[in-house]
């Protein structure tokens, strides 16, 4: 009995000397798998041109239908993306998405794909529904509108 | 006119893939096919137009035949032996795919027939698994060029179908579009290079298989699986096609042609089918206003109902019946005008009512009797004048069908033409139909007595104007006529007459259902309106009733209730809600109406609702029985239903 118990207790010790795992979150955090699904990104070409067609097709393979995507067409002169079709509202629902990533599958232009960001809780209902700004990539000269949650991708 | 019965068609028996199926002679395979229920994939061929077989989609294998043959246009032998699900067709189609797509742009992403494009579907079904052609190095032609504000051509989508050139050639007949060069540099242009100007463009994005041709209105505004599709009628006019109402974020952004044989034959025109903006409009009369005592007070609509209803028999109290009128507009259902009749004549109990500015003494249901399709089976159809063709385009379709495909006589003649000189005009010796408009009505008689003396069997369709100035006319919202054309004792004042009433002060009150378009064209209409001291105005959009009106309740577009209409030639069609009310609307205008009429003391006994509303009309006008599913109201003494 004497045994179990010195066992026991160097578990306790070998544990006492471990470094730490818990880190300060949100302060810190762990970097996530290349391959996790979290929330989405809009992606632009190089040349800062939106990736994006407004195809519609991202809200036809939503298997719950959280996509809600209103194109347009292009202005020659300030074109938002190549060609003659933009998005000119792209607006994800993240309360009722299951991040399976059939999105990203379905866009013909890479446009969309599920980013790292996994951190997703708002006080607002409203603000959990993603929209252009706030799922667009970052490129100078682009401002979200203001009061836009979260501000851009990380 | 009753429709000769034509001896029953030789029925000929064949199989298509084992199946045994019997059809009439001179059936081509694809309907054979599709009787027996296999499914044969074409691009040229369409129900309407003539078979040329240029696209070699539909080619299967036919009994001992060496070659494959169109089904498109190989007519049906007895004891034929069709195969449609060998190796050898499956291989045909997939070899003719790879054609069809050598040098398609595959743009579906950004092209607006994404998703309802048969060259998708077929390519996905029998295509090639991948291609072996290299993207680089295709043929590039046009893309996104203008044919006129409405239609838009992509030359490099097309897939030479030829249904544009024959819809221009065979519907229309105004060969607006051709084929130019040759070989691989075939494309699809206007003739000349003009744009187009008919009234019939908007078929030609529907006729086409592909995304080559498609709506400026409808360009990259959504994909099918986001749209809602509610079956209705065109409110364009009062030919009463059948259209599908195609919605997204419970706004309008399309109509569909639904092929109705009997009076679309499945196109529409551009009048109709490009109108729907006019639903969407943003300037509505949301709730209901008062100023019946001070400024203007937004209210609910049913307590403005009281407050109306409270005025109204004020009114009555100190003045007679007499000096008040109701108004109608022939954009009402059935079920509303039936009420508002019931308002004016038996609740109020004054004899003025109407719907439209002209009299019509003497009207009878027999003026609308020949119908749309008969209009085909004439020998000889005389138009009067241009008007019919101006109020209800898609006649001029009919009219070049029974032309050029039937055959027949069509007559135009100008609406003042001598009708005694009319009878050497007639081709051959049978039956003929007058068509008029009903400005022209009198005249109209006058041609069908003459014809009839000289020829026999005469029969008159007259187009009114409205979407349902016909309802309103069964339904007896006019002066004089009650529900199904009864004669009534006291004789009211017409709308013009009502108007000139309101305008020297004769009129204390007028309750109005509008907007009424041909009286609001009308400089009488405001000023006669702006003089009656309570105006009771029901109504969906903003504008001269809004402005001037005591008491105004909020109505309904068409696309927001429903109900029936009747179309020129006595079809009673249903209109269905196709853009949902917002929460806590205001009722329906019918409820509107039935509350205002009880709150004046009158008894409607079935709930204010279309459905039972449109038994009580039954009741009253015996001849609506049975016309449920679309049909024809049947007129005593006019040959019946067809
Ligand atoms: S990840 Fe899945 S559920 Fe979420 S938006 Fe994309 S398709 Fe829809
Ligand atoms: S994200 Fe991709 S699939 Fe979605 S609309 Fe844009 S281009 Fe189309
Ligand atoms: S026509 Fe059909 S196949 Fe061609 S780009 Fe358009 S949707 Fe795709
Ligand atoms: S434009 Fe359309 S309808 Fe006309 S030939 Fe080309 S594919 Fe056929
Ligand atoms: S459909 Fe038969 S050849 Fe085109």
């Amino acid at each position: 009995m004497f045994r179990e118990l010195i066992g026991g207790l160097r578990i306790t010790m070998q544990a006492m000397l471990r470094k730490p795992l818990t880190i300060q979150y949100p302060e810190e955090q762990r970097p996530v798998p290349p391959r996790a699904r979290g929330r989405h990104i809009l992606h632009r070409y190089d040349n800062g041109l939106e990736k994006c067609i407004g195809c519609e097709l991202c809200s036809g393979a939503c298997p719950v239908g959280c996509i809600y995507v209103l194109p347009a067409a292009n202005d020659p002169a300030h074109p938002v993306s190549p060609g003659e079709r933009f998005a000119e509202r792209y607006e994800i629902n993240l309360m009722r998405c299951i991040y399976c990533g059939y999105c990203a599958e379905a866009c013909p232009t890479e446009a969309i794909t599920l980013g790292p960001r996994l951190d997703l809780a708002d006080y607002k209902r409203e603000r959990l529904v993603a929209t252009k700004a706030d799922l667009l990539e970052a490129w100078p000269g682009f401002r979200p509108p203001g009061g836009a949650a979260g501000g851009g991708p990380r | 006119m009753s429709a000769a019965p034509s001896p029953p068609p030789e029925l000929v028996t064949l199989t298509v893939d084992g199946r045994a199926v019997s059809v009439p002679a001179g059936t081509l395979v694809w309907d054979a096919c599709e009787k027996a229920g296999v499914f044969v994939p074409v691009y040229c061929a369409h129900k309407k137009m003539d078979p040329v077989a240029v696209c070699r989609m539909c080619l299967i294998e036919v009994g001992t035949m060496p070659k494959l043959q169109p089904a498109c246009a190989t007519v049906v032998q007895a004891g034929m032996e069709v195969r449609t699900a060998t190796d050898r067709v499956q291989r045909f189609r997939q070899g003719n795919m790879e054609f069809l797509l050598l040098n398609h742009p595959l743009d579906c992403p950004v092209c607006d027939r994404g998703g309802e494009c048969d060259l998708q579907d077929f390519a996905q079904r029998y295509g090639p698994p991948r291609s072996r052609t290299a993207i680089t190095g295709k043929v590039h032609f046009d893309k996104a060029r203008p044919l006129s504000d409405r239609i838009m051509l992509d030359q490099e989508r097309c897939i030479l179908c030829w249904r544009c050139v024959r819809y221009c050639d065979e519907i229309t007949g105004d060969r607006a579009i051709v084929l130019q060069e040759r070989a691989v540099h075939t494309v699809v242009d206007t003739f000349e290079g003009r744009p187009l100007t008919g009234p019939f463009q908007g078929n030609l994005p529907e006729v086409c298989p592909v995304g080559a041709l498609t709506h400026t209105a409808y360009r990259f505004r959504s994909r099918p699986w986001d749209l809602q599709r509610t079956p209705s009628v065109c409110p364009g006019c009062s030919y009463g096609c059948t259209v599908g109402i195609d919605s997204r974020d419970n706004a309008v952004v399309r109509f569909v042609s639904q092929d109705n044989p009997d009076v679309d034959d499945s196109w529409l025109c551009d009048r109709g089918r490009y109108g729907f903006p006019e639903l969407n409009r943003q300037d509505r009369v949301l709730t209901a206003e008062l100023s019946l005592e001070g400024p203007v007070r937004a209210v609910g609509a049913l307590e403005a109902v009281g407050a109306a209803a409270r005025a109204l028999a004020g009114v009555l109290e100190r003045h007679d019946p007499d000096q008040v009128a109701c108004l109608g507009t022939p954009q009402m259902t059935n079920e509303e005008a039936f009420c508002l009749q019931w308002l004016g004549r038996d609740v109020i109990g004054t004899p003025h009512l109407d719907h439209q500015l002209e009299p019509w003494p003497d009207l009878a249901p027999d003026e609308f009797r020949l119908a749309i399709r008969e209009l085909e089976d004439c020998d000889t159809v005389v138009v009067l004048g241009e008007r019919p063709e101006a109020a209800t385009p898609v006649l001029t379709l009919r009219l070049y069908k029974a032309e050029r495909k039937r055959g027949r006589q069509v007559l135009r003649i100008a609406a003042d033409a001598d009708p005694t000189e009319l009878a050497g005009r007639v081709r051959d010796r049978g039956r003929v139909g007058v068509v008029a408009h009903e400005a022209d009505r009198d005249r109209a008689r006058a041609v069908a007595t003459a014809l009839a003396a000289a020829n026999g069997s005469v029969h008159r369709l007259t187009l009114t104007e409205g979407m349902n100035g016909r309802g309103c006319k069964d339904l007896g919202l006019l002066p004089g006529l009650g529900p199904g054309y009864r004669r009534l004792d006291r004789a009211g004042m017409h709308g013009r007459a009502i108007l000139a009433a309101a305008a020297e002060g004769r009129l204390r009150a007028l309750v109005v259902v509008g907007p009424n378009p041909e009286m609001e064209q009308d400089p009488a209409y405001e000023a006669a309106i702006a003089r009656v001291p309570l105006v009771v105005a029901l109504t969906p959009v903003r504008g001269l009733l809004s402005r001037h009106a005591q008491a105004l309740l909020p109505g309904r577009t068409m696309a927001e209730k429903q109900g029936t209409v009747t179309s020129s030639e006595g079809r009673v069609q249903r209109i269905r809600v196709a853009l949902q009310p917002r929460i806590g609307a205001p009722p329906p205008e019918l409820r509107l109406l039935v509350e205002l009429g009880r709150s004046l003391g009158g008894t409607w006994e079935s709930a204010p609702l279309a459905t039972p509303a449109f038994d009580v009309i039954c009741d009253a006008v015996p001849a609506y029985r049975g016309t449920r599913g679309g049909l024809r109201a049947a007129w005593p003494g006019t040959g019946g239903a067809a």
